[in-house]
């Protein structure tokens, strides 16, 4: 695609963000830093006075920060894909754009993981996350997750810097300054060009591209598996993972159109990128978007169709109730005009595409934030929804902080380095076939699979074991009126124990009397607890017996009451026994179906990520030999 | 002589075991009739014995029991529950106001809460809701930095000292039963003012969730029972005791076995596999499945 432009004109291109910054460039500087510091004024204020203050209740606990995080590392997919899914495809056009969306891979990754501090109500306890961390939470899976992906990342944006910086230091070392040229040095150091080390380096930057991709797909995925790991209906649900990576990818392209957009009007490299490349992105981006859509009416058919409570109600509040205004305008602006906007042939142009760029990123960030506090506010006990989520100059503060750090660090980021994948270009405009030297497809990539710890979920229902009794046959006989007399004693034999009274009335049995047993526990408050052991009636000869398991050891009052009229003072009869043994019913909840299997999950888990970064390593070792020797 | 509880390992992982009556099916093997009129003993495992191998962890305890004598006293080691019975709640709301006060906690925090729905005749029904010290707890599970914990005797707490406030926990609990602590913690009548920061009594540190920690401070609660048992006029709020089958609720003491079998007890979202350690006696015809609407 770059076939028109000259070699000089790439380096020149190349050095237009390294060269003296126009007025302009420092005005948007300045402005941008002031939204960004805004930002951090807001999070002071946040910080003392309490999370409350960013719109946040019980009902709306995770709410505005939780979907930034989501929507800003999301973004940093459509970095991935601009450069590495091209890159593997052979899509040789993705040369002049992949500098930038490496670099928006690298920050918006960065960004994301920030909002995770004025997401926690105690950042300055982040370091527990490794010291007290607990493996079997979706959350430490984030965060193991997020940090392999972004030094990942940061290694598969340094690698193509070798050539780029060495270039530049060979041709125009008047132009870089002395800061960038002592970091050019750094990185390029030994970088002769030969072919032994160009094939070093691009085995190098393909296996990045390769493991960058699961890598990204395994960060949405646990990300929504924080949330899909909870019994909350409209979070609880299997498509999740893959709904999130789509959402990342559609997203990302849209923002990687933005970007590229910017960069090309404020350096003026329209002789390098043109409209092709906006509409080609576009064809992604819209393709992308169909999906999405697709994705979210597979997301709510299920819940909708059944009508269990929690899942229809919150579907209904999503396309009926309070959130359908900003569902419907996701969907119309957020999915059916991009998609249009880009079917189109009339508006299949540079801002035409940008606007539905626009669109989707701005509707994306909405769908998330909708997806979070919906679900988040409904009420599991009353099932109905809470106060939602509002929004406060704090979190709106903080949150247009982070876009407005998107830009801001972009353009940092390119005063630094160059913006062009050199070496890349003239490679490719040194060759006809635009395909020639790009490496054949390599093998598929690895399944990006970081599941968070698996939650069993059948439980049987029984704890405790409990019997009864062997029932005595009541007898009827006449009661007599005289005062009555109640005798009581007791035997244990193993845990058994044998309580039995003798209600006698002037010497005579009683026969038909109620005769309550209690016994006495030292638990709770001391020995003055006693508990019902059984009620029975007496025998013709005036007996009533009764048996229970002791749960306790120890010494045991052992009562005996009768009534002999129902509004009197009953007849009374203790006595001690001594209980040496004894049997809790207590069991503990039985074994889940899936016991076990998350220790063995997170341990292969563990064995990935070592994996991953023994891969980056090798690549980054690799590349640094080849440096070394071949100079 | 220790107390027996069955590990895990000691097989009879999945099936049928010594139960509460909880289920149907245990329903159909017992003669209810013979149950409620005549002497409810607690022939320990008639009904485990007769339907399940559970009772082999029973015998074999008895063995070891005997051989193990007077090592240790059963009574100190506990497994704490709560028993609500709903047949007598009145919906005063003691119990909130209580914990309230004696936990220090903002109006909107409430570590209970009363749900509650009309009758058809006017008059109203009350659920209260704490924290069910689920045995397999899902807040647990989640946090990030292992802040919440079980302690030995079964309670569920969290150490406010450790929490990072993912509120991950509040996203987990079907209870709906944590609370953040959105800003810092108003000068209360909290006695002691400046006492320390423990799980069992925590100071709701801004930044951090807070939840029911059935006074685990009061523990083994042989001076004082928790605030919601203590303050409750009508006896609904029972503390348990699963190992020596004992409960309270500050005027009567009942085996505890016995008043859940006899109660029909029930817990609150079984369906979850959370295992809570809260039993509801239902009565005063509450929905089941939770209530449709609320007051509170």
């Amino acid at each position: 695609m770059s076939k028109s432009s000259e070699e000089p004109a790439v380096v020149d291109s190349a050095l237009r963000s390294l060269r003296g910054a126009s007025v302009k460039f420092w005005v948007a500087i300045a402005l941008l830093s002031i939204l960004v510091g805004l930002g951090v004024v807001a999070w002071i204020v946040q910080l003392q006075q309490g999370m409350g203050v960013a719109g946040y209740s019980d009902s709306s606990f995770w709410a505005i920060y939780i979907a930034n995080v989501v929507t800003f590392i999301g973004f940093s997919y459509g970095g991935a894909v601009v450069s590495a899914i091209l890159l593997l495809t052979g899509a040789s056009w993705r040369a002049p754009l992949a500098r930038m969306s490496e670099g928006m891979a690298l920050v918006t990754v960065l960004i994301g993981a920030a909002f995770v501090i004025p997401h926690l109500g105690r950042p300055d306890r982040i370091v527990g996350m490794i010291t007290l961390a607990n493996p079997a939470s979706p959350v430490f899976w984030d965060f193991i997750a997020i940090v392999t992906y972004a030094i990942a990342t940061l290694v598969f944006f340094v690698l193509p810097l070798v050539p780029d910086t060495a270039i530049l230091l060979g041709t125009h070392p008047d132009d870089l300054g002395r800061f960038r040229r002592r970091l050019y040095r750094l990185v390029s150091q030994g970088w002769t060009g030969s072919a032994g080390q160009r094939g070093v380096l691009h085995r190098a930057i393909v296996a990045m591209a390769i493991l960058i991709i699961p890598l990204a797909v395994s960060v949405h995925s646990v990300l929504a598996w924080a949330f899909t790991l909870v019994s909350r209906p409209g979070w609880h649900e299997s498509i999740w993972a893959p709904y999130f990576v789509i959402a990342a990818l559609y997203s990302g392209v849209a923002l990687a159109i933005l970007v590229i957009a910017g960069f090309r009007r404020g350096y003026h490299l329209e002789a390098l990128i043109h409209a092709k490349h906006f509409v080609r992105l576009g064809y992604i981006m819209a393709t992308l978007g169909a999906l999405y859509t697709y994705l979210t009416f597979a997301d709510l058919l299920p819940g909708a169709y059944v009508g269990e409570q929690g899942p229809v109600e919150i579907v209904h509040e999503m396309i009926l109730g309070h959130a359908a205004v900003w569902f419907w305008l996701f969907l119309v602006a957020g999915t059916i005009v991009p998609i249009l906007l880009v079917s189109v042939p009339r508006t299949r142009t540079i801002p035409g595409m940008v606007v539905a760029s626009v669109l989707v990123v701005i509707a994306m960030w909405i769908k998330r934030l909708i997806m979070v506090v919906e679900a988040a506010g409904y009420d599991r006990l009353t099932m109905s929804f809470d106060d939602y989520f509002h929004f406060t100059w704090v979190s709106i503060a903080i949150t247009v902080a982070g876009a407005a750090a998107i830009p801001l660090l972009l353009m940092l980021l390119f005063r630094v380095v160059p913006l062009l994948a050199v070496d890349e270009i003239q490679e490719l405009s040194a060759d006809d076939g635009p395909t020639a030297q790009r490496p054949a497809a390599p093998e598929p990539a690895p399944r990006g699979h970081k599941a968070a710890v698996v939650a069993g979920s059948l439980v049987l229902i029984g704890l405790l074991g409990i019997g009864v009794g062997r029932a005595q046959p009541a007898l009827a006989e006449e009661a007599v009126t005289d005062p009555a007399e109640i005798a009581v004693t007791a035997a244990s034999v193993g845990p058994e124990v044998d309580l039995t009274a003798t209600v006698t009335s002037a010497g005579q049995a009683v026969a038909d009397g109620s005769v309550y047993f209690y016994a006495s526990t030292p638990m709770f408050a001391g020995d003055g607890n006693q508990i019902l052991v059984g009620k029975v009636l007496t025998g013709a000869d005036g007996v009533a017996e009764v048996s229970y398991v002791a749960s306790e050891i120890g010494s045991v009052t052992v009562t005996a009451k009768y009534y002999a009229d129902v509004q009197g003072a009953p007849v009374t009869s203790q006595v001690q026994v001594e209980v040496t043994e004894a049997v809790s019913p207590y069991v503990p909840a039985p074994a889940r179906p899936l016991d076990g299997t998350g220790e063995v999950l997170v341990r292969f888990l563990f064995a990935l990520v070592a994996v991953v970064f023994a891969i980056i390593t090798v690549q980054v070792v690799r590349v640094r030999r080849a440096l070394r020797t071949a100079g | 002589m220790q107390i027996h509880k069955r590990k895990p390992s000691e097989g009879l992982a999945i099936g049928p075991r010594p139960d509460l009556g909880l289920t149907p099916t245990t329903d159909s093997a017992v003669d209810r009739g013979n149950l409620s009129r005549r002497n409810l003993l607690l022939t320990l495992g008639a009904v485990g014995v007769a339907s399940v191998g559970g009772s082999i962890g029973l015998i074999a305890y008895r063995d070891e029991a005997a051989a193990t004598e007077a090592i240790m006293d059963p009574s100190r080691e506990h497994q704490w529950c709560r028993v609500v019975d709903l047949r007598r709640c009145t919906g005063e709301r003691k119990c909130v106001s209580s914990c309230q006060i004696r936990h220090g906690l903002p109006p909107e925090q409430t570590w209970m809460r009363v749900l509650s729905w009309p009758d058809e005749d006017g008059g109203e029904h009350y659920m209260p809701v704490p924290c069910q010290m689920c045995e397999n707890p899902p807040c647990q599970a989640v946090c990030p930095v292992s802040a919440t914990f079980t302690n030995p005797q079964g309670v569920v707490l969290v150490d406010q000292e450790t929490c990072i406030g993912s509120r991950a926990c509040m996203a987990a609990c079907p209870y709906e039963a944590r609370y953040f602590n959105w800003s810092a913690a108003v000068p209360t009548n909290r006695m002691p003012a400046e006492s320390p920061n423990t799980p069992e009594f925590p100071a709701n540190r801004i930044g951090t969730v807070g939840k029911c920690v059935l006074c685990a401070d009061r523990m083994p609660y042989a001076k004082e029972l928790p605030a919601c048992v203590d303050a409750c006029p009508n006896g609904v709020h029972y503390i348990g005791d699963l190992v020596t089958d004992v409960a309270v609720n500050g005027q009567t003491t009942v085996r505890l076995s016995t008043f859940l079998r006899e109660g029909n007890a029930v817990r609150f979202k079984e369906e979850l596999g959370t295992s809570p350690r809260t039993f509801y006696i239902p009565g005063d015809g509450q929905p089941i499945g939770g209530p449709s609407e609320s007051v509170s």
